[in-house]
C-alpha cells in the first residue's frame, strides 16, 4: 500500500491555545447550559457509545474504551480516565440536526375545501460535546444536500446554524476508521466553535469561532489557562500518531471512475448474498438523509399530520411505482447505496458522501466492509507514478524548480527526449496526461507533456519547432533547466477500467499519451481491447520506433502504424490515421477513446468514432493552446468555459460541446 | 476464371462487397476473376488508360504519384477492402496514380469496359454498386485532402 505523505501546517504556537483540565468539562457544560442550550454529548448506554442529553462530564464516559471490526463492537475498560478514549459509536449528530422523526405540516378536509398548516421548526438551540473530524466533514455533507440550495431544509438549517460545536481531535483509532483516505481527518482543522485534544489529566483547547471565543473570555476564562509548549506539542503527536495508525486502508483517487465504470460486476451479486438489506448502514451514516413522509390520520380520516422520517434505499420499496420496484433485488440496493456514496455523490454534490467513519463497517450485522468491497470491485490501477494527485510545486509566476538532464535521445531528426532528474519529488508523482512548464533562461517558459515518469524524475518529448524548443533539444547532460508543475489534469485512465480503450494520436501528440500506454501495458488485464493509432508525417517522424514495438509484442497492445507521407521504401500504410479504423471490424459501444495531435486531425478523429459508436462523452481529446504561466492566471489559453492550463488539458467532447473545432474561439 | 462461390465468397468479406443482394453478387462474380499479384506489380501506371477495376481481398497496395525532384511518392496505401482502378469506369478512363504492390495482394479483378456495360445495362446492379463505389472514392478524397494540411509539418506557424 502506498503511503501518502500530507504535510500540513502543524500549529505549534501556544498563543491563543488553552488548557482546560479534567474537572473544567463541567464548567464547559455549565458555560453552555447556562447559554440556553441543550448539550448533547457522549453517553454510555446499552453497552456503547451514545449520543445523548448531558447534565455534567459525569454523564459521559471516562476511562472508556472501545475495540471496533467488522460487524463488532464492544466497550472495554482503560487503565486511564480519559473522557473521548474511544472512537466514534453508532449514534451520530444526525439525530440532532436531522432528527429520525419530525412533523411537517397537518392537513384537512373541510367539505369541499382543503388545509395545510405547517409546523414550522421550534429551533431548540443546541450544543455538541465531542464532535469528531470526520463528523465535521459529515456536517459538511449535509450542507450540501440539505442546505445549499437550490431548495433548503428548513428545519435541518435551524438545528443546524443553532447548534454550538465543541470538537474533539482523535488520539485514537479503530480498525473501522479511514477518514484519512477520504481526507476527513483525523485532525480537526474548521467547522468548530471549541476543540479539544484530550491530554493524560485534561485538554488542550482551540478556539474556531466568535462564539467559541466568547465563552473563553467569559463563563471559562476561570477554568483555563495558556497551554504550555509540551502540552501544545503532546497533542499535535497523539493526533499525528492517529493518522499513521489508521494508514490510507482506502486508495480514494480516480475510484468514482471506476466504481462506476463496474455497473455490471459479478461482485455485487456475491456481496448481496451476505446483505441482508437491514439498512442499519444507512441508519447508522452521518450523511445518508433519504426520508420518507408518512401521514397519520386521525379517527374521522379528515385531517392528517404528515411525519418525515428517516427511509434507507435499502428498504425494498424505496424505490417502487405503481409497476414495481426499479431496484427490487438486494444487489440493485446495494449497488445504488455504494455507487452512491463513492461515486455519483461527487456528480450531485461535489463531494464524497462518505466521510470515512467506519460506522457502516462496525454496525453491518454480516460485517460487510465497504472497503474490502471497493478494493474488489474496482481497485487502483497499477501504474509507476502514484495515483493520487500531487501539488505542484513552483505554481507562481516567479518560481522554478531546477532539474538536470541525465539523458538525452534522439527520437527523429527534430525531436529529443530529455530524462530528468533531480526535480522536485512531485515530478515523478505526476498523474498520466499532465505537463510541466519549462524555462530557460532567455527564453520563454513552454507547456511540455511529460511523456514517462520516472523513479526519480520525468522525461519530456520535445520538438525543436522554435527558438525556445530547439534550445531544448540541443540540451546536453548536465544541463540544467527550470520545471513548474506538474500542471493540468489527467487522462481519465480509471473511466477505461473493463472497457476497451482506442488512442488516437498524430506526431508528437504521442508523447503524453506515452505514460498512459505504460499503465495501461502494467494492469493490461483490467482493460478490454487496446488499440493505438499513431499518424505521423513521414516514417522517419515516427517517435518511440522501438518502444511501440514492445508494446505490440509484450504490453497486448494492437498498434497500427500511417504516415501521410512516404517513399517507395515504405511499406507500412500512407494515408491519415483516420484511415487506420474507419472500417475496422470493432464496434465502438463500449469503447473509451484517447485522442491527441492537432485539432484538425483530432475532429477527423471525433467524427469517424462517433460513427463506429463512441459516445461523445467518452471521447477525449487533449487541447493545445498559448500558454505562459498554466495556473490559469494569465489568462492566454482560455477556451470558452475553460481555461486549458488549469481545466485541461484534457476534456471529453461532451464538455467542449460545440466550441471544438469551431473557427476563431 | 475462378469459381462463382469462393468470388462471392471473396467479395463478401470485405465491407465493400458484404451485403451486396445475391443476384448482384452472382453477376459481378461471373464478371470477375480472382487473381494474386507478387510484391512490386505494377496494375497501374498514371495517366495511362486503364483497364481493369479491383477490390483488394489481402495485401496492399500504394498509390504513387511522381513528384519533380522528389522522385515516385507514395500518397497513400489501400487495404483490403478497398478499391483500385476506379477510373476504368469514370472517364476519361486514365488512372490518377501508380498503383504498386508492396505485398502479394489478392484482389478480385474486373475488365473496365465490361463492368461498364453491365452498369448501364442493369440499373439494378448500378443502383447497388455506385453507392459503395462512391463510398470509397469519397473516402479517398476525404483522406487525399486532410494529408492536403500536412498537420504534422515542420515550419508549422508560431513555433515557440
Amino acid at each position: 500500500m502506498m503511503t501518502t505523505e500530507i504535510t500540513r501546517p502543524e500549529r505549534t504556537t501556544t498563543a491563543g491555545r488553552w488548557y482546560l483540565d479534567r474537572a473544567g468539562l463541567d464548567d464547559l457544560v455549565a458555560a453552555l447550559a447556562a447559554d440556553g442550550r441543550t448539550v448533547i454529548g457522549p453517553t454510555v448506554a446499552d453497552g456503547a457509545i451514545v449520543y445523548d442529553e448531558i447534565r455534567a462530564s459525569a454523564d459521559m464516559p471516562h476511562g472508556v474504551g472501545d475495540v471496533q471490526v467488522a460487524g463488532r463492537y464492544r466497550l472495554t475498560k482503560r487503565d486511564d480516565a480519559r473522557v473521548f478514549g474511544y472512537v466514534v459509536g453508532p449514534t451520530s449528530w444526525k439525530r440532532w440536526v436531522f432528527p429520525p422523526t419530525i412533523e411537517l405540516n397537518t392537513g384537512r378536509r373541510a367539505g369541499h375545501r382543503v388545509e395545510f398548516a405547517p409546523i414550522r421548526p421550534r429551533p431548540e438551540r443546541l450544543a455538541f460535546i465531542g464532535v469528531r473530524a470526520c463528523e465535521i466533514a459529515a456536517f459538511g455533507v449535509q450542507d450540501r444536500v440539505l442546505d445549499a440550495g437550490p431548495f433548503r431544509d428548513a428545519d435541518y438549517a435551524a438545528r443546524r446554524a443553532s447548534a454550538f460545536i465543541v470538537a474533539v481531535q482523535c488520539t485514537t483509532a479503530e480498525t473501522t476508521c479511514f477518514c484519512t483516505s477520504m481526507g476527513t481527518g483525523p485532525e480537526v482543522e474548521s467547522g468548530f466553535d471549541l476543540a479539544l485534544t484530550e491530554l493524560d489529566e485534561g485538554f488542550l483547547l482551540d478556539v474556531g469561532s466568535p462564539a467559541g471565543q466568547q465563552l473563553v473570555e467569559g463563563p471559562l476564562a476561570k477554568a483555563i489557562r495558556p497551554a504550555t509548549p509540551v502540552e501544545v506539542y503532546t497533542a499535535a503527536a497523539d493526533v499525528a500518531a492517529t493518522r499513521a495508525r489508521i494508514g490510507d486502508p482506502l486508495p480514494t483517487a480516480g475510484l468514482h471512475d471506476r466504481l462506476l465504470a463496474q455497473l455490471d460486476n459479478p461482485r455485487w451479486a456475491q456481496i448481496a448474498e451476505r446483505c441482508i438489506t437491514c439498512g442499519n448502514c444507512t441508519l447508522a451514516c452521518p450523511t445518508c438523509f433519504c426520508t420518507s413522509v408518512v401521514q397519520k390520520t386521525d379517527m374521522e380520516g379528515i385531517g392528517a399530520t404528515n411525519e418525515r422520517s428517516w427511509d434507507s434505499c435499502f428498504s425494498p420499496g424505496f424505490a417502487r411505482v405503481a409497476g414495481g420496484s426499479f431496484r427490487s433485488r438486494p444487489r440493485d440496493r446495494y449497488r445504488q447505496w455504494l455507487t452512491h456514496k463513492f461515486g455519483t455523490w461527487w456528480d450531485q454534490f461535489g463531494t464524497a458522501g462518505c466521510v470515512g467513519c467506519g460506522r457502516c463497517i462496525t454496525w453491518c450485522p454480516v460485517g460487510i466492509d465497504v472497503r474490502e468491497e471497493l478494493m474488489a470491485i474496482a481497485p487502483p490501477i497499477a501504474l509507476s507514478p502514484e495515483p493520487t494527485r500531487v501539488e505542484p510545486v513552483a505554481a507562481s509566476f516567479d518560481d522554478f524548480v531546477v532539474a538536470q538532464v541525465v539523458a538525452t535521445r534522439l527520437e527523429t531528426a527534430d525531436t529529443v527526449t530529455l530524462t530528468l532528474s533531480g526535480a522536485d519529488p512531485a515530478f515523478s508523482k505526476g498523474s498520466l496526461g499532465q505537463f510541466a512548464m519549462v524555462s530557460i533562461p532567455g527564453f520563454p517558459p513552454l507547456p511540455i507533456s511529460i511523456s514517462r515518469f520516472t523513479v526519480d524524475g520525468i522525461e519530456l518529448t520535445i520538438r525543436g519547432a522554435g527558438p525556445a524548443t530547439r534550445a531544448m533539444c540541443a540540451l546536453k547532460v548536465g544541463d540544467q533547466l527550470g520545471l513548474r508543475g506538474p500542471l493540468g489534469n489527467n487522462w481519465p485512465i480509471d473511466r477505461a477500467v473493463g472497457r476497451d480503450l482506442v488512442i488516437v494520436t498524430g506526431g508528437i501528440g504521442l508523447a503524453p499519451l506515452r505514460p498512459v500506454i505504460h499503465a495501461l501495458a502494467a494492469d493490461r488485464r483490467r482493460f478490454g481491447d487496446v488499440r493505438l493509432y499513431y499518424g505521423a508525417r513521414t516514417p522517419a517522424d515516427i517517435l518511440y520506433r522501438e518502444e511501440m514495438e514492445r508494446w505490440a509484442s509484450r504490453g497486448g497492445i494492437e498498434v497500427h502504424l500511417t504516415v501521410d507521407r512516404a517513399g517507395p521504401e515504405w511499406e507500412g500504410r500512407v494515408g491519415v490515421v483516420t484511415q487506420l479504423f474507419d472500417q475496422a471490424q470493432w464496434e465502438g459501444a463500449n469503447a473509451i477513446a484517447f485522442v491527441c495531435g492537432p485539432e484538425r486531425m483530432m475532429q477527423a478523429t471525433a467524427n469517424t468514432l462517433a460513427g463506429r459508436g463512441v459516445t461523445t462523452s467518452r471521447i477525449y481529446v487533449t487541447l493545445e493552446r498559448h500558454m505562459e504561466c498554466g495556473i490559469g492566471l494569465c489568462g492566454h489559453c482560455q477556451m470558452g468555459r475553460f481555461f486549458v492550463c488549469r481545466d485541461g488539458p484534457v476534456f471529453s467532447l461532451e464538455q467542449l460541446g460545440d466550441t471544438f473545432g469551431r473557427e476563431g474561439i | 476464371m475462378g469459381d462463382t462461390a469462393a468470388l462471392v465468397a471473396a467479395l463478401n468479406a470485405t465491407w465493400f462487397g458484404s451485403g451486396l443482394p445475391p443476384d448482384a453478387q452472382t453477376r459481378l462474380a461471373d464478371m470477375g476473376r480472382l487473381e494474386t499479384y507478387p510484391t512490386g506489380t505494377e496494375l497501374l501506371t498514371e495517366g495511362e488508360v486503364c483497364e481493369e477495376v479491383g477490390v483488394v481481398i489481402a495485401g496492399r497496395m500504394a498509390l504513387r504519384t511522381l513528384v519533380p525532384e522528389r522522385g515516385m511518392v507514395t500518397i497513400l496505401t489501400i487495404e483490403p477492402g478497398d478499391i483500385w482502378g476506379w477510373s476504368a469506369i469514370v472517364p476519361p478512363y486514365r488512372g490518377t496514380s501508380t498503383v504498386v504492390t508492396i505485398e502479394p495482394v489478392t484482389s478480385v479483378v474486373f475488365e473496365g469496359a465490361a463492368l461498364r456495360i453491365a452498369l448501364r445495362e442493369d440499373p439494378h446492379l448500378a443502383q447497388v454498386l455506385y453507392p459503395r463505389i462512391l463510398v470509397a472514392v469519397s473516402r479517398r478524397l476525404a483522406a487525399s485532402r486532410l494529408q492536403l494540411l500536412d498537420l504534422f509539418a515542420r515550419d508549422a506557424t508560431g513555433g515557440s
